[in-house]
């Protein structure tokens, strides 16, 4: 670098202190100084307890007579694919996925076009849709448990003040995951509310001027105005609603315990049962790598069919 | 003049779908225990009382009817739960700011090799299921000796705490005005700039970070629930999970989840007029 000298030169004569020092990281250098620690603690406290799984799933673990761990390569795999229960626990988890994100997407939008407007006491609205991301899942569990039992139930109370002495149950079969949507997208909806409503406010004003010019009905004004521009932020959180719902666990575990008998038993609650009740490690971490393809898989085929679409456009 | 009425019913009915569950609940703490006796529980308690927060907090409490409600036999794992859980929570907001400021202002404002790797481990980080890890976990506890301690909790919950905020402030830093490139001009060092400029202009959005980083430890069960259940090292859920199989107390279980709301509620407020301002929405682009 012959010109450094001049250029330093040329620095320090116009005030800038870097020339006393040494030369400066580059900003590779700079990036991987703060990156690389962080990367090693990601590597220690994801990657290690993620290899460590894939051990397992290509062991048998035995516990019962001392502890013992025979290879057995990619047998608990296979056996996985025979599960009956783990066919149904996919199936719940599909439905439950399909359910939760469909209307925690659209009690959003509706709280984000609500709260868009102006509202008698506007302030507390807010704050009180605010609220059930502020309870805990658990905490959101034991609640819809007890609005949903029969003993407890608000269906019950009601029945009663109506005069029909008959408890009203919906924690059956029937119906129990759809409660289960229910209380799952009552805690995520607020989250998908303030970040569509963080959207709305970027809408200029004048566009909605302009659409009343044009005498839009207000369906085509939402169509043509409203949604364009929040049509990625849909796509995200499609994407961070599904994840989080296949990853659900403490909600369930809390709510049903995946019952009655195994109605509501989603991927997860079937790998906690494998590995902690029945304590057969191995072949708990082959289904929650099923788990992991599932919910991969699943955003990939979004991104497919939604996303890129919205990326380019 | 409809539409007036059409939002004002549409306000009401968003208030009532948030508070419902929450009202259900929380006025199971306010019941007397003859109230609960009966079937089904009356909608409104009609004498609201405060017995249940005494006892979770293991004190007696004379009602009026002079019926002695007594202290709950979990009081002392509630007041070790919560005194963990403060502990926990903030030393996870802490830990999360420090390593996330850094890491997502150079992922939002310098361009440099392997970016997108890096920025895509993150987000697998994110993807992960936490059954999937919490054999191992514990399994590795276990082998260090980290199993029923505070700082193991701190350690697993930050795994989840760091990609989730670093991914929202990573869209959030690029937003910001690049005020540092003309500080940089000036000679300030990168980490001055960062430090007494960009941080001082991000406060909202590194405020919102820290509240979501101590909310998530302050709720997390799963990994409570088989890390440190039943040490000396419980938090409040798992403290809170104890009324539910030991020994059923309706009123005491809903008060105690009533204190769990308590502090997030009152960051509430300020969530809503902070977050609106933040853009979480796409990291990669």
């Amino acid at each position: 670098m012959a010109s450094e000298p001049a250029l330093r030169l040329g620095a320090r004569r116009l005030g800038i202190s870097f020339g006393r020092r040494r030369r400066e990281l580059s900003d590779t250098q700079f990036a991987l100084a703060i990156g690389a620690p962080v990367l090693a603690f990601l590597v220690l406290v994801v990657a290690y307890p993620l290899g460590y799984a894939v051990w397992m799933s290509l062991h048998r673990i035995i516990f019962f007579g001392g502890y013992r761990a025979v290879f057995v390569g990619l047998s608990n795999f296979q056996k996985v694919l025979a599960d009956q229960d783990f066919w149904w626990s996919t199936w719940v988890t599909v439905r439950i996925t399909a359910e939760v994100v469909v209307l925690t997407m659209l009690v959003g939008l509706g709280f984000a076009l609500v709260l868009n407007r102006r509202v008698p006491a506007g302030g507390v609205v807010r704050t009180v849709i605010c609220l059930p991301w502020c309870v805990s899942t658990y905490g959101a569990g034991l609640m819809f448990a007890y609005l949903a039992r029969g003993q407890t139930g608000l269906g019950t109370s009601l029945a009663y003040a109506v005069g029909i002495t008959h408890p009203v149950d919906l924690m059956t079969s029937d119906v129990v995951i759809e409660v289960l949507a229910v209380g799952a997208a009552w805690t995520m909806a607020p989250l998908v509310a303030f970040f569509l409503l963080a959207n709305l406010k970027t809408i200029p004003r004048r566009l909605y001027d302009l659409a009343a010019l044009d005498q839009l009905s207000p369906l085509e004004t939402f169509w043509n105005v409203t949604l364009p521009p929040l049509r990625y932020t849909l796509f995200v959180f499609t994407s961070i609603v599904t994840v989080l719902t296949m990853k659900l666990f403490d909600f369930i575990f809390v709510m049903t315990g995946g019952g009655p008998g195994e109605t509501s038993a989603t991927l997860t609650y079937e790998v906690y049962k494998i590995s902690f009740k029945n304590l057969d490690l191995g072949y708990g971490a082959a289904m929650s790598f099923y788990l992991l393809f599932l919910i991969i898989g699943t955003t990939f085929l979004l991104y497919l069919v939604w996303g890129r679409r919205e990326v380019t456009r | 003049m409809k539409s007036r009425r059409f939002l004002t019913i549409a306000a009401l009915v968003a208030v009532i779908w948030s508070l419902l569950p929450i009202y259900w609940f929380c006025r199971m703490a306010f019941l007397t225990p003859t109230e609960i006796q009966r079937f089904p529980w009356p909608l409104i308690p009609h004498a609201p009382n405060l017995a249940s927060f005494f006892n979770i907090f293991g004190f007696n409490y004379r009602l009026a009817s002079g019926i002695v409600s007594p202290a709950s036999g979990q009081a002392g794992q509630i007041i070790n739960g919560l005194e963990d859980s403060l502990i926990v929570s903030t030393a996870v907001m802490v830990l999360t700011l420090a390593i996330v400021l850094p890491l997502s202002y150079v992922f939002a404002r310098i361009e440099f090799a392997f970016k997108n790797v890096l920025l895509f481990a993150i987000l697998l980080a994110v993807a992960l299921p936490p059954v999937s890890t919490l054999i191992p976990f514990y399994t590795m506890y276990i082998r260090v000796g980290l199993a029923g301690t505070l700082t193991g909790l701190v350690i697993v919950d930050l795994t989840i705490t760091v990609p989730f905020v670093a991914w929202m402030l990573i869209g959030y830093f690029r937003n910001l005005p690049p005020i540092e490139r003309l500080a940089r001009v000036d000679g300030y060092g990168r980490l001055a700039a960062f430090g007494q400029l960009v941080l001082p202009l991000a406060r909202s959005g590194v405020a919102v970070a820290a509240v979501i980083a101590f909310l998530f430890a302050w709720n997390e069960y799963t990994y409570a629930l088989v890390l440190v259940n039943g040490t000396t090292a419980n938090t409040l859920p798992t403290a809170i999970s104890g009324f539910l199989y030991q020994y059923p107390e309706p009123g005491n279980l809903a008060a105690a989840v009533l204190v769990t709301i308590v502090p997030p509620a009152m960051v509430a407020y300020f969530l809503q007029r902070h977050i609106g301002e933040m853009n979480l929405v796409d990291p990669l682009r």
